[in-house]
């Protein structure tokens, strides 16, 4: 899961004009990884498609990951 | 008799905050002094028609307390603004004066063309549309109908500090900036509209209220460093409010009032929602309780009544018999609680930003192999919704090259926030019973 989140990352990033971190590790700032706002709202869209679920749509109590390894995290915890 | 902004600071403490930076605090009589001084070293005719180009936040704050109630028109427009627009827009308002990033400087300010003095009255305000593309639309206000909202409790007032997210040049940021200086809160302001700067500056001075887009505010948390501030008031608007942002800004800042504001450019502030819901209220249909009248046509349309109706053909064509307007805002009653859908037009907001879905559908049918194509809004819960996109291909084309060449297009004709996320490609596409195009986001 985590490697097709960076792979989707990378693909994005390449996309948009945009520099991704070369390594990503779990306490790298989600924000300072190199994507932007819109950047995350594509990752979020394609990781539905990927996985056919939106973790973010599914909290009782929503929360917005800081760092990357809480934004996979996530995914993990949420995934059917 | 009108009052000037000058005036209205004039009648609150001189030694109260006005504003704050990150290493200095400028209290009102010093911020009157400073509008004072640069109303005298302008020079500007009384009754001449100003465009404010590009300021920083805290030049323009001091040239709208120099300039309100001694010129005729001061159009604001944002340092984001491409040059060409800027141009368009201060022909069209008919500027008689252009004065640009460097204020002090006797040499910013341009003398453009001679216009006949007008009689005095208040100054009108005019600010652009946000976030759409093509020539934005020019809204007109003045100081009176840009207040009306605002609160000028200065004892209440006093507790709170606002810092400034939104670009002041915009209805929604002057909001923030009136309400945080008529009633003395102090107003967290930054030399540029920097992220990282102004999160700064809102914990070096203490910042408890806040006002920004729900995009904005995930954003906000997902940066964390916010989570320093002893936030109070959070305010959203400009987009639609679901029920996930509200919860986590409660989670995450128990004890803040959260509410959300229903506003539109003919209407202004419409309402506040203040009980934590997604929505308003459906009791507000057609009651004496509702904030300001309020209605729900058959289509799912929803109308109200402003206090003070706009004028224009395009608005008077939108009111109907008993004086309501559409806001051609689309709801649905679910319940005891009526919640957004979107735009009749089909135009998306992705964090903000407005997007025309026909502009964007006409960028792709130059892309060769398409014959037709439709563009709709998708949920998100980043950004609110992202620009999808249904093509209709020529059937000897392959889909992926087709898909590759309609973003390439799209990425250079485009701003990044109208490029398609998603492209499929159908046989035929949808349209509404009355042969429209379907729009409803998904």
């Amino acid at each position: 899961m985590r490697e097709t989140i960076i792979a989707i990352m990378s693909s994005i990033a390449d996309d948009s004009d945009l520099h991704l971190k070369s390594e990503l590790h779990d306490q790298d700032v989600l924000l300072e990884c190199g994507l932007d706002s819109l950047g995350f709202a594509i990752l979020v869209a394609h990781l539905e498609e990927e996985f056919g679920y939106d973790p973010f749509s599914l909290m009782d109590q929503p929360y917005y990951p800081r760092t990357f390894g809480e934004f996979v995290a996530i995914y993990q915890k949420y995934a059917p | 008799m009108f009052e000037t902004l000058f005036q209205l600071l004039s009648e609150l403490p001189p030694d109260g905050r006005a504003l704050l930076l990150p290493s200095e605090c400028i209290p009102m009589a010093t911020l009157r002094r400073d509008a004072s001084l640069l109303a005298q070293h302008s020079q500007l005719p009384k009754g001449c028609r100003i465009a404010l180009c590009g300021l920083s936040p805290l030049k323009l704050i001091k040239a709208v307390i120099a300039f309100d109630g001694t010129v005729n028109v001061m159009l604001l427009l944002p340092a984001s603004m491409d040059a060409r627009t800027t141009n368009q827009l201060i022909q069209s308002s008919h500027c008689t004066h252009r004065i640009d990033a460097l204020l002090d400087e006797p040499e910013s300010i341009a003398s453009l063309l001679n216009l006949p003095l007008r009689d005095e009255a208040p100054t009108r305000w005019l600010l652009a549309s946000s976030g759409t593309t093509g020539t934005p639309k020019l809204i007109e206000h003045t100081l009176a109908s840009l207040c009306r909202s605002v609160k000028r409790d200065t004892v209440c007032g006093s507790e709170f500090v606002w810092g400034l997210l939104y670009d002041p040049c915009r209805f929604a940021g002057m909001q923030v900036v009136l309400q945080a200086l008529l009633s003395t809160s102090g107003l967290c302001v930054s030399e540029s509209m920097d992220f990282d700067t102004q999160i700064t500056g809102f914990i070096a001075n203490k910042v408890n209220a806040l006002s920004a887009t729900p995009s904005l505010w995930r954003r906000l948390l997902m940066d964390g460093r916010i989570a320093e501030l002893p936030l109070r008031q959070i305010t959203l608007g400009g987009e639609t409010v679901d029920q996930n942002i509200l919860d986590a800004l409660k989670h995450a800042f128990p004890v803040a009032r959260v509410i959300h504001i229903y506003a539109s450019t003919e209407v202004g502030t419409g309402f506040s929602v203040h009980d934590g819901f997604a929505g308003f209220p459906a009791n507000w249909i057609d009651s004496v309780i509702a904030p300001l009248p309020l209605r729900v046509r058959e289509d799912g349309h929803l109308l109200v009544k402003p206090w003070i109706l706009p004028g224009g053909k395009e608005i008077l064509d939108r009111v109907d018999a008993d004086g309501y307007l559409d806001t051609q805002d689309l709801v649905r009653v679910e319940g005891d609680r009526v919640f957004f859908l979107g735009r009749a037009s089909g135009a998306i907001n992705v964090g903000g930003n407005k997007v025309n879905p026909e502009e964007i559908e006409c960028c792709i049918r130059e892309v060769e192999g398409v014959y037709d194509v439709r563009v709709y809004a998708k949920k998100n819960s980043i950004m609110g919704q992202i620009v999808a996109a249904e093509v209709v291909s020529a059937i000897e084309v392959e889909p992926e090259p087709l898909r590759k060449s309609i973003q390439r297009h799209c990425r250079s004709h485009l701003e990044n926030w109208q490029v398609p996320v998603f492209i499929s490609f159908v046989t035929a596409l949808k349209e509404t019973s009355s042969g429209k195009r379907e729009r409803l986001p998904v």
